[in-house]
């Protein structure tokens, strides 16, 4: 298979397309999913509404990360890297994985193995962070090789 | 504190254009106006000794310590 620097870019802009059917799907049918399951597992009434409100209140943050994610492929394909605008993306997508552990942790009082998924965006948020920082030295210096005659 | 580039002065005294220049050392014009106008962070021994040797000098005679402090 002849594999290229251009296919994977599309690859993970695919990913991203994925990601936001799946949340759409959920901001769209969540609630009657939600219900379902509160039904099946005999929850008390109201359960299903709390966690809708906790997972919409976590899907603007998604969004928000998935709309960065795909400017930031966007411009890795154009050919522009490390460019403040990139490491401008990566923070606001570190904090949204944040802001939805943080979500994911109050709907743990609602569902406990929503924690789990807590734990994994603050981790998410973590890695994201350190990419950040690395492509943050990694503009300084690309900086100063533009400017080596 | 800094390095100033004084190219310029020197290509005067030679009486060489920049594109000329450009072309006899082998780095690109736009590399070369970056260089003359103190915007380079820093500049290869390669780029120096191709500067000297066309320019007939000394890297002193190019490059120049300014202590803001005094």
């Amino acid at each position: 298979m002849n594999w290229n620097e251009d296919k994977s870019i599309s690859l993970s802009q695919g990913c991203v397309c994925a990601f936001a059917l799946l949340l759409a799907g959920l901001d769209g049918f969540g609630y009657w999913l939600l219900q379902l399951f509160a039904q099946m597992k005999g929850r008390e009434p109201g359960w299903g509404l709390a966690f809708y409100i906790a997972l919409l209140l976590g899907s603007v943050f998604g969004w928000l990360a998935l709309g960065k994610l795909w400017g930031l492929l966007k411009s890795i394909k154009a050919g522009q890297v490390f460019t403040a605008e990139n490491i401008r993306r990566m923070r606001v997508v570190s904090w949204c994985c944040g802001a939805a552990g943080l979500v994911c942790l109050g709907a743990g009082l609602l569902y406990l193995p929503c924690l789990v998924c807590a734990m994994a965006a603050g981790f998410m948020a973590l890695i994201v962070r350190i990419v950040k920082n690395a492509f943050q030295q990694a503009m300084l210096m690309k900086d100063e090789l533009d400017y080596t005659v | 504190m800094e390095i100033l580039v004084n190219l310029d002065v020197m290509m005067a005294k030679r009486k060489i254009s920049a594109t000329e220049l450009a072309q006899r050392i082998d780095i690109t014009p736009a590399n070369l106006s970056i260089l003359k106008n103190n915007k380079a962070k820093a500049i290869r021994f390669s780029t120096l000794m191709a500067l000297c040797h066309e320019l007939q000098c000394q890297p002193g005679d190019i490059l120049e310590f300014v202590d803001d402090e005094e």
